[in-house]
């Protein structure tokens, strides 16, 4: 193989050479170490040995003296005895890659350390294991096209199937290719440049209707809204987005249903009014109304496990414990911490429970874990004076209370027209997981506590 | 567009740089009249005079020393260390002291000192003035490491070096500090993590660092004269690391061979190979494969020392290898 001479960099600066003379003639044989030719420096003449034996050969354009050569620009070859020559023709002169020494020549590179790049380990196992091997993106690949790998020929180096198999198996598939499609959404799809594909792909084994291709453009659409002058596009915080996700999956895959009733709390104000100042004469945390509505919402589901279940494929998980979730608004956005075995706690350990909770809602340092694992869910909106509403189920629990202002109204008790404190409860359920009576029933019974927290507070 | 060397183009970015910032000096060996060793400084001792281009004596450790201290007081020392190898005799005020000080003052102190040096194999500079070091420091917590291929990108980054509160290793491959290249005119700074795609193509996923680039251009473009489409990544920062963008290509690819002149053991391969099988495993379409240099001390002898370093066809070769796979 023909070993290329070229103009060296003799200073850390140099960036060309003033070429000085030839010191071996065309022809010439050259040892390892003789010297080649010169380079004029700033100061003095180097003269410049070569590294290889052999038959230096100097092309037609070689250089003269006092030529000026950039730096890696090649100058002439050493050829072995009988080597036939790289094509030269007048590129000789051109500077070549100073790194790549990339000329059709210079083979030498190939052959120098070839133990280096080969791989790691020549043992492939695509043998007498069963199964051939696979790699990670074919099997990912031929998920996607439906293709059976286990019945390819792998066309890697060691018998692994490889992306490229896949594809061609799946080219060669006649069937499956073609996707289902109505003419009419065969030609909106065209018409508004939807992929059928796409769509077949999320909807496997089903034909692609019309309804289907009008969805994907109006979900294009809504994608593409712009921003009008004056408005302004607020980016999604990550809190948002889930916060997004988890109630579009909710209101998408669940069957809600909101019962709504009003309860006499009366006798619950005259007991928060008690807990006030007998807690903070004693420094106790005061609960909180949630506090109560926790503790009593934790009893009425001990009495109604339906309502404390979580809806699953294969079945109904009824939990044996009650974990309560209840709604905070912090900065971030919606948070839902979740104070555990509720019904085993005594208020006075869920209300400081619930004030560590919320305060680390608000400062944000709430892990998942302290927001995982709820069995049922409040939330209260009474403090905005809102009274029925229907709150949004929290999956993949049953039902969520939502719990209204407590306000005086005048209301007919002990058959006489007198002020009551009222308050409106709102129950949402998965019609799915539990049907309208047991529902309506859990719902009574909280009503009942609501008015009679002596039911509860000996239970 | 112009042309300018490597070394030019820091070199503006660097006067730019000390002619609006009166806090920014340089210190080292041969820096001052004479220019850098690597004409890294030349010109400017006649500008900004001897007290902003301070000469040093053989003393690495303690000049390293004094410019920690001048950073926490606020200003900006630009240490030329000439060959990056002399780092190492400050190895200790650099780990525990540079790397460290901003995490223990809690951030009230700043340590915007830039450690700038020549790296890498070549023209039989032998063991002591060959090495390239930066898995050390991009292993530790504290440093940013640089390492560009081509003139414009070292004039961008060496610019954002210079705004950096972080200690930043500037790290420059002597094979590539005369190389031309093209260069816009003006001060501009390109941050680091931003890894450049320096071309694009769908077969395998290439990543070269520092003078490893230009050698896998050229076998990429002899592969292209197959309709082999190889697409080439220069990180430019090994720290931080531009991950993303090497797991999009390989999202692409499914193939990676990364391509490093340093020591393979515990090197900036290994790390972007971990990271891929981590987070882009479903994506590998064949093992991940590396080429470095020999994994020995540097020789004197210009054969042997071209014998360590990947050369363009030995990177064509491991190429045809991975996609053989």
């Amino acid at each position: 193989m023909a070993y290329e001479v070229t103009m060296p960099r003799l200073g850390w600066t140099m960036e060309e050479g003033v070429f000085g003379e030839w010191l071996k003639q065309d022809g010439d044989e050259v040892q390892a170490g003789d010297l080649l030719f010169t380079v004029e420096g700033d100061k003095a003449t180097q003269e410049v040995e070569v590294f290889e034996a052999g038959i230096l050969h100097l092309p037609a354009s070689a250089p003269a003296p006092g030529d000026v050569i950039p730096v890696g620009a090649l100058l002439g070859y050493i050829v072995q005895a009988g080597e036939s020559l790289p094509a030269e023709g007048g590129e000789a002169l051109k500077p070549v890659p100073q790194e790549g020494q990339g000329t059709p020549g210079a083979q030498a590179g190939a052959a120098k350390s070839p133990g280096q790049a080969g791989p790691a380990s020549r043992q492939g196992r695509g043998d007498g294991r069963g199964a051939p091997t696979v790699s990670p993106r074919a099997r990912h690949v031929a998920e996607e096209l439906g293709v059976d790998w286990t019945q390819l020929t792998g066309s890697g180096r060691t018998g692994r199937i490889v992306e490229r198999d896949v594809r061609a198996a799946a080219e060669m598939q006649p069937v499956g290719v073609e996707v289902d499609a109505s003419p009419v959404a065969r030609r909106l799809a065209e018409e508004a440049g939807i992929s059928l594909a796409a769509l077949a792909a999320e909807k496997p084994g089903s034909r692609i209707q019309r309804e289907d291709v009008e969805a994907a453009i109006a979900g294009r659409q809504q994608q593409t809204q712009e921003v009008e002058e004056g408005a302004e596009l607020v980016p999604h915080s990550r809190i948002r987005q889930i916060t997004a996700l988890r109630m579009a999956e909710s209101a998408h895959s669940t069957a809600p249903v909101t019962l709504t009733t009003e309860a006499d709390a009366t006798e619950l104000v005259a007991l928060r009014g008690q807990l006030k100042e007998s807690y903070a004469r004693r420094g106790l945390p005061v609960p909180s109304y949630n506090d109560i509505y926790l503790k009593l919402t934790a009893a009425a589901l001990q009495e109604h496990p339906t309502l404390n279940a979580s809806w699953r494929d294969d079945g109904l998980i009824l939990h044996r414990d009650v974990h309560i979730g209840f709604a905070v608004e912090s900065e971030q956005g919606l948070l839902a911490p979740v104070l555990r075995d509720a019904a085993a706690k005594s208020l006075r350990q869920i209300a400081a429970e619930t004030a560590s909770l919320i305060e680390g809602a608000h400062q944000g340092r709430l892990g998942n874990e302290a927001m995982q694992g709820g069995t049922f869910t409040i939330t209260n909106l009474g403090m905005y004076g809102i009274d029925a509403f229907t709150p949004i189920i929290n999956l993949p629990q049953a039902a969520i209370l939502g719990i209204g202002r407590i306000v005086c109204k005048p209301a007919v008790h002990e058959g006489a027209v007198v002020p009551r404190q009222l308050v409106a409860l709102s129950l949402t359920f998965d019609h799915r997981v539990v049907d309208g009576a047991p529902a309506a029933r859990f719902l009574n019974t909280v009503r009942e506590y609501v008015a009679e927290p002596v039911l509860w507070l000996t239970a | 567009m112009r042309e300018l060397t490597f070394v030019e183009a820091t070199l503006e970015a660097l006067d730019s740089a000390m002619a609006r910032d009166p806090s920014i000096f340089v210190v080292g060996e041969g820096i001052g009249e004479r220019g850098g060793n690597f004409n890294t400084t030349v010109g400017l001792y006649d500008k900004y005079g001897p007290e902003r281009l301070c000469d040093t004596p053989i003393s690495e450790r303690g000049f390293v020393g004094m410019c920690a201290g001048a950073a926490m007081t606020g200003t900006r020392p630009v240490v030329d260390f000439m060959f990056f190898d002399f780092i190492l005799d400050a190895f200790g005020e650099l780990v525990n002291q540079i790397a460290k000080m901003q995490y223990m003052s809690s951030g009230r102190l700043k340590m915007p000192i830039l450690l700038r040096g020549a790296i890498g194999i070549g023209h039989s500079a032998a063991t002591h003035h060959s090495g390239s070091y930066y898995p050390i420091f991009a292993h530790l917590p504290g440093f940013r490491v640089v390492v560009p291929s081509v003139p414009s990108d070292a004039k961008g980054l060496f610019a954002t070096a210079l705004q950096s509160d972080d200690p930043v290793l500037f790290l420059e491959h002597k094979s590539l500090l005369f190389n031309r290249g093209e260069v816009p005119e003006g001060e501009y700074t390109i941050p680091f993590g931003q890894a450049r795609v320096a071309r694009e193509g769908t077969d395998c996923t290439l990543v070269a660092i520092g003078s490893m680039v230009d050698k896998t251009l050229a076998a990429c473009e002899r592969l292209a004269e197959e309709g082999i489409s190889c697409e080439v990544i220069d990180p430019r920062t090994i720290a931080p690391l531009d991950m993303e963008t090497v797991l999009a290509s390989v999202h692409k690819t499914g193939r990676l061979l990364i391509v490093d002149e340093t020591f393979q053991p515990c090197g900036v391969g290994a790390e972007i190979s971990a990271q891929v099988i981590d987070r882009g495993f479903d994506d590998l379409d064949a093992p991940i494969r590396r080429l470095n240099g020999a994994h020995v001390p540097t020789p004197y002898s210009p054969t042997l020392e071209e014998a360590i370093v990947p050369e363009a066809a030995e990177i064509e070769q491991s190429i045809r290898d991975l996609l053989a796979e």
